[in-house]
């Protein structure tokens, strides 16, 4: 399915653009949201890699779902998500992402996050260092290089498979449905 | 002005889940007119978990992992409130050297909290140098507990029968040499924020709360300390080595936040005085008393309740065991509890948009623990 | 060891003349645990806030005792000036439990009166606001009583990963890494 994904995305030029200025939205969804202000600060500095905050979803390029997502945040990150513009990423951040992780018997908490969004990394950890933060980031920014970062067409041509995962957990769907 | 009409619309705002400044995910709904609020009601869920019924299909061994992450910013005293509960459930006797161990891991947290609450409270004011200080010097007390317990963030160390393993060679030095670089730099953050024009502005006459009705309110901890009225948990019930050591409680009156902000700035210098203390006196002996074999460990029944002095207000647990391999119940009663839920409810009329957050932050809101 | 309590024994004492049913004990020093009829809970309250300055509300809790077909009430009540701290406990029918409100005499009794109403489904009489506060469109039982199955309720609403597919044990590769035994756990300890 490659071929039909590179036509829409871009070339060289385009891709060398964006993945050297990443903008991450400024919301921490769970307990992964304490160690990313000591990422920003000076001992660690991920502005060198050209990252820094964005207020709202309009300017972002980044979401990092920091750590479990409880469903009633999961129905306000969907909207969030398809509110941002193209080309847009999803960061994976701990193991509650990944599987579950310390809340796997939790009856409010989502267990797969790539069931409901388009993920293209994962950061393993409980909680990940400030460097393996960068270090996700620096992976992102390989993957984008070889062209190969597509989360947001995935999302737009599997719309049904994510809509009927989605509804299955949040039960009272009052949402907007875009249409695109 | 005779003859002109004036009609103000009422319109509802809702101040999102994500809030300038470092607190948690809480969405305030406001009914404002113009630049004032009118009233206010808060939304909470955002981060549940369910950890109370997450610690009754779990032994009690695995429910000190899972305790650390009820408080994301300080998860210390989670630990000690545990571990001290099943000690009073079995009748245990914890090693000297323990005591004054768990008093140091303790300290250390509460700095690391206020340092991050400095951040906080400025970044929401607009001031954003603060916030890297801070957040930076900060990481200097987590390298130390990173030495100590292996993890930066959730510690795992402190846990029933005393802590999990002893001080590493040469730790004294290197904490003690975190110290006095921590007591030159709070000379700088007088200077940036607590005698800045913009912030002193700011913040006094703000977020006022009446002497009389503070304790009928329920607030506790610094806040009940910046409105004149002196009680802190390590006075009233000490316990670990508190009633050993040489350390005086602060107050402050005025109620506004800039004497919550006050209150929290001395006991910054009060924290690494005990430091200090807690280093010199250390006694040596065995740092653990073990219990039986941790997958066939029943406590004897019956109920505690236990509190410990916070960062942010007394923190409690009130356990109920009933003598089998689980808990029965644990219910865990955190300090922003009142804060965050009925008292924002009431602070709120009459104050403007930009000065929520602020509010928030001085109360020390944090809703991890208010939703568990 | 009678001098030690005696502020506790003196609290006994005053409670025991105007409430005769209640059962008093005390724990330790600065423990006290009441047992009380349920209609009796708001003038007993009333009682230790007005004359005997327990005017600190620590927190309410909700116990679920299924064998006993009860619900339990702990109120957690605390006197500064007299550092005592009272545990009031009241047992409620499972089958329609209902209790008086405390919102009259503090504002954040409320509260806990809501998160107790969602988790456990006891009503509470003249409180205004119960309904959602934590949980959003919940449509089961409510969670904390203990016939809730929690790993029952995960497996039909959730997906899971599969594991490895060596289903490899990771403690027998370490162990023979390090020339070390895996320790025992289901022996007893004498």
């Amino acid at each position: 399915m490659k071929e039909d994904w590179g036509k829409e995305a871009g070339n060289i030029i385009a891709n060398w653009a964006r993945k050297h200025s990443l903008w991450v939205l400024a919301y921490g969804t769970g307990c992964g949201a304490i160690e990313l202000p000591p990422t920003m600060t000076s001992k660690y500095d991920a502005e060198r890699f050209g990252l820094r905050g964005a207020a709202t979803p309009r300017q972002a390029d980044v979401l990092l779902i920091s750590g479990y997502l409880a469903v009633k945040t999961l129905k306000r990150v969907i909207r969030t998500y398809e509110q941002m513009q193209a080309p847009k990423y999803v960061i994976g951040f701990g193991s509650c992402t990944i599987n579950g992780g310390m809340y796997w018997d939790s009856y409010n908490t989502v267990k797969r996050l790539d069931d409901y969004l388009p993920v293209d990394v994962f950061i393993n950890g409980c909680m990940p260092r400030p460097e393996s933060v960068i270090d996700g980031i620096i992976g992102l920014q390989k993957l984008i290089t070889e062209d190969k970062a597509y989360g947001w067409i995935k999302y737009q041509k599997n719309l049904d498979w994510y809509r009927a995962n989605q509804k299955k957990v949040i039960k009272n769907w009052k949402m907007p449905d875009y249409n695109w | 002005m005779a003859g002109i009409i004036k009609q103000e619309k009422e319109t509802t705002l809702y101040l999102g889940p994500q809030h300038p400044g470092i607190t948690g995910n809480m969405m305030i709904e406001l009914k404002v007119t113009g630049d004032t609020i009118q009233r206010g009601k808060t939304h909470v869920g955002y981060l549940h978990r369910g950890f109370e019924k997450l610690m009754e299909e779990r032994l009690w061994m695995q429910c000190f992992p899972i305790v650390c992450r009820i408080c994301v910013p300080e998860p210390d005293p989670n630990e000690e409130n545990l571990a001290r509960a099943i000690e009073e459930l079995e009748g245990r006797e914890v090693p000297e050297r323990a005591k004054y161990i768990r008093v140091l891991v303790l300290e250390m947290s509460r700095l690391a909290t206020y340092l991050l609450w400095m951040g906080g409270q400025s970044g929401s004011a607009g001031l954003y140098t603060m916030p890297q200080w801070t957040v930076g010097d900060r990481d200097y007390i987590l390298d130390l507990f990173e030495e100590l317990t292996g993890g930066r963030v959730y510690h795992m160390y402190i846990w029933a029968g005393g802590v999990r393993r002893d001080l590493p060679d040469g730790f004294k030095g290197r904490v003690l040499k975190v110290m006095d670089y921590l007591e030159e730099r709070l000379v700088e953050y007088d200077r940036l924020l607590f005698e800045n024009a913009i912030f002193l502005k700011r913040a006094i006459g703000v977020g006022v709360i009446d002497k009389e009705k503070a304790m009928e309110w329920g607030v506790v901890g610094p806040p009940l300390r910046g409105c004149g009225i002196a009680h802190d948990v390590r006075k009233d019930e000490p316990y670990e080595v508190y009633d050993k050591l040489d350390w005086e409680l602060i107050t402050h009156e005025g109620g506004d936040v800039y004497s919550r902000a006050m209150v929290r700035r001395k006991e910054i210098e009060q924290s690494i005085s005990i430091i200090r203390q807690v280093l010199d006196k250390m006694p040596s002996g065995p740092v653990h008393n073990p219990g039986p074999n941790p997958l066939k460990w029943k406590v004897p029944s019956g109920e505690a309740y236990v509190r410990t002095e916070s960062a942010r207000g007394e923190f409690g647990y009130y356990v109920v065991s009933d003598g089998s391999l689980r808990p029965r119940r644990v219910h865990v009663r955190g300090p922003a509890y009142v804060h965050g839920v009925s008292l924002l409810e009431r602070m709120l009329p009459g104050t403007n948009i930009a000065d929520v957050s602020f509010i928030m932050n001085s109360l020390g809101t944090c809703p991890p623990e208010i939703e568990r | 060891m009678s001098d030690e309590l005696k502020q506790e024994q003196e609290i006994t004492q005053i409670i025991h003349k105007t409430f005769k049913s209640a059962a008093v004990e005390i724990k330790r020093a600065g423990r006290l645990a009441v047992k009380l009829r349920s209609d009796l809970l708001p003038p007993f309250i009333s009682y230790l806030k007005d004359y005997m300055q327990f005017k600190h509300l620590v927190m309410i809790s909700g116990v679920d005792w299924i064998e006993e077909n009860a619900f339990e009430l702990v109120y957690h009540l605390y006197s500064y000036e007299r550092k005592i701290h009272v545990m009031v406990k009241v047992r409620l029918d499972r089958n329609n439990p209902q209790m008086q409100t405390l919102l009259p005499f503090w504002d954040h009794a409320g509260t806990y009166e809501r998160e107790i109403h969602e988790m456990l489904g006891i009503h509470f009489e003249g409180n205004p606001d119960l309904g959602e506060f934590i949980l959003e469109d919940w449509d089961d039982i409510p969670p904390m009583r203990r016939d809730f199955k929690t790993v029952e309720y995960v497996n039909d609403l959730y997906e899971w990963r599969e594991g490895r597919e060596d289903r490899q044990d990771v403690r027998k590769t370490i162990a023979e890494q390090y020339d070390e035994t895996i320790p025992d756990f289901d022996k007893e300890e004498k």
